[in-house]
């Protein structure tokens, strides 16, 4: 390793903890908060350790009863998980063709940079035309309704973040395989998505965290337990006469755990495939 | 019958001609190398072949059969690319093995295909291996056998040895000469090295902005070129080149050098053309020029300004007036910087070049 002076090195470690701070307090509170008892959270001065821990709002959020806050929060986590899954899973299914074809071909470029223009515009711009066209299919407070709404959110975001994966992968690969007999559908799956592998999985990591944190739209397309989802009935514990904090923070530790999965899930599953292969022989 | 025939073929892109009208024909067993430097057309040639691109005009036709509009995997070729363009996330033997999996051969033919090629290219025990282990010659000879095994008409290298260090394309030179004898394949090697060209080559095809300026074997390339493009490309140190006159000498032709009106023998078998007053390019190759014997006569008298000794030669480069030459002599010549000395031209060497169009004058 290269040599560095002390200081330097006192200064980026320094750094490193700064962030790893910044990061880590706001979950860390949350976590504590989901386990404080009321008392804890309300007395003054703060108490920023709680005397006895509580568990007890797992459970409440946790039970199918019916008429329960947790029945509520677990329709919701359902409804979560369908809408980002389907969004994520159908914008991949979208998204590659046309980041392939925008990557191998340089005539059709200009298309991608039009759909990441859609950008440009604020989302509450869009949600009067997007509210009358689910209206009108009868799509309001539905789950494959939010789901194609995050789809046009979903769509030029992964078809971005795939076209430079994609550009990654060189041409004359392609051109190898097609000598060598193979479809386009089967250079597709054999050689470019499995070499753009890292960028398809954090194409679809973010999708899905995208779809998964949504808010404005959840909300004004959603109306009860059959479509709302996660961060609508996070509000809705809120926006009582007298909120519980501590629930608040135990369904957010709650919402935040899927994602979290999923997402070490994929990083094993992604690290196994690069690597595969590269110890044996 | 030709494996490969190509006639009049052209390509465009928008204004731009890149091939201006290439005819070409191959016999079985052949190995033409596309000599040229980067930006002739050598690879959109081969690419044209491959088909990987559509020609603007001309036909190709491969075993007789036009190929146009044909998909490349059905042109019954095969491709090694610069960049070898192994999969990365395959084992070698799949690597090896792609080409007859996507064609649907059975696995264990497959195997046997892939464990022969394997064996002739001497990398049995790297089957198992990803491309990213090996090392730069072995991936070479990955890429290799991956065409091979498809055992296709036309085997077609786009400069394949260029990513190697020196030693190693050395090897690999060597390696492809024994494999083209051994297999008797036809191949379509694109290079920019003249090395390589002249080594490995039946034909060389010297290619310039489009065109092909010299077809013929690499003897007749490097003793005949048929013009001073091709005078001057191949061959290192080049050609040298002097402007000059030809003129009546006492003992048959002769031609003086515009730099100092130095007279220089002619051999009149190969310059019968060369009419008394015509202004020529006169060309002579480094090792056909030598240290004169005292009072040797038509010799050209010149002033030595660097000498590099290589090791089993020496590079003396002089002037004659402004021009300068180099001479390729014997490592034990006694020649010092700073010297004025006399030199001799082979004259069975020497070439004559139109001075206006740049072409051979041609003996007959």
């Amino acid at each position: 390793m290269e040599r560095r002076p002390l200081l330097q090195t006192i200064l980026v470690y320094a750094a490193a903890v700064i962030l790893a701070v910044v990061i880590i307090v706001p979950f860390a509170w949350l976590a504590i908060m989901s386990i404080s008892s009321a008392a804890d959270l309300s007395s003054r001065p703060l108490n920023w350790l709680p005397q006895t821990f509580d568990f007890s709002r797992y459970g409440k959020l946790l039970t199918v009863a019916s008429n329960s806050a947790g029945q509520a929060f677990l329709a919701s986590l359902r409804n979560s998980l369908v809408v980002a899954g389907m969004a994520t899973i159908v914008a991949l299914i979208v998204a590659v063709p046309s980041a392939w074809a925008v990557s191998r071909h340089k005539q059709v470029g200009w298309s991608i940079y039009l759909a990441i223009a859609t950008y440009m515009l604020p989302a509450v711009a869009l949600s009067v035309p997007l509210y009358k066209g689910l209206a009108a299919l009868g799509l309001l407070n539905n789950v494959f309704g939010l789901a194609a709404v995050y789809l046009t959110i979903l769509a030029p975001f992964t078809a971005w973040l795939l076209k430079s994966g994609f550009d990654a992968v060189p041409r004359e690969i392609e051109s190898a395989a097609m000598i060598d007999g193979a479809r386009l559908d089967q250079i597709l799956r054999r050689l470019t998505l499995p070499l753009a592998a890292p960028a398809v999985a954090t194409a679809a990591l973010f999708a899905l965290l995208l779809a998964w944190d949504e808010f404005f739209y959840a909300l004004l397309f959603t109306s009860d337990q059959r479509a709302k989802t996660l961060t609508v009935a996070i509000a809705d514990l809120a926006g009582g006469r007298i909120a519980d904090y501590g629930l608040i923070a135990t369904a957010g530790v709650l919402a935040a755990l899927p994602p979290v999965i999923i997402g070490i899930v994929m990083q094993r599953a992604l690290v196994a495939g690069l690597t595969q292969g590269g110890v044996k022989g | 019958m030709s494996d490969l025939n190509i006639e009049g073929l052209r390509k465009s892109y928008g204004n731009a001609e890149t091939l201006k009208g290439i005819d070409l024909s191959l016999e079985h067993g052949e190995f033409l190398v596309l000599l040229g430097p980067s930006g002739c057309g050598k690879s959109t040639l081969l690419n044209c072949i491959a088909g990987l691109l559509e020609p603007t005009a001309g036909d190709i036709r491969i075993g007789g059969r036009s190929v146009l509009g044909v998909h490349p995997k059905d042109r019954n070729i095969a491709m090694v690319f610069q960049s070898y363009a192994l999969y990365p996330n395959l084992d070698v033997a799949r690597n090896i093995g792609f080409g007859l999996e996507m064609r649907g051969v059975p696995a264990d033919e497959r195997a046997r295909a892939v464990a022969r090629a394997a064996e002739t290219l001497q990398i049995t025990s790297l089957l198992k291996r990803r491309p990213s282990e090996l090392s730069g010659g072995q991936r070479q000879r990955v890429a290799i056998g991956r065409a091979l095994v498809r055992d296709p008409a036309i085997f077609l290298f786009d400069e394949p040895l260029s990513n190697l260090d020196a030693k190693l394309r050395s090897e690999m030179r060597l390696e492809l000469k024994r494999l083209h004898e051994m297999l008797g394949a036809t191949i379509i090697y694109v290079t920019h090295d003249q090395i390589e060209a002249m080594t490995l080559a039946t034909r060389i095809a010297v290619m310039r902005e489009g065109r092909i300026d010299q077809l013929a074997d690499p003897e007749t390339i490097y003793r005949d070129p048929a013009n001073l493009y091709v005078a001057g490309f191949v061959g290192s140190p080049a050609m040298n080149i002097f402007d000059a006159h030809v003129v009546a000498g006492q003992h048959g032709p002769a031609a003086a050098l515009d730099a100092d009106g130095s007279t220089v023998a002619l051999d009149p078998g190969l310059h019968r053309n060369g009419t008394p007053g015509t202004a020529v390019h006169l060309g002579v190759r480094p090792e056909a020029v030598r240290l004169a014997v005292p009072g040797e006569p038509s010799s050209v008298t010149a002033k030595v300004e660097v000498i590099e000794l290589t090791g089993p030669e020496k590079l003396v480069t002089a002037t004659v007036g402004d021009v300068r030459f180099t001479a390729r002599l014997d490592p034990n010549s006694r020649v010092a910087k700073g010297e004025t000395r006399q030199f001799v031209f082979d004259p069975r060497a020497i070439r004559l070049f139109d001075r206006a169009t740049g072409n051979a004058l041609t003996a007959g």
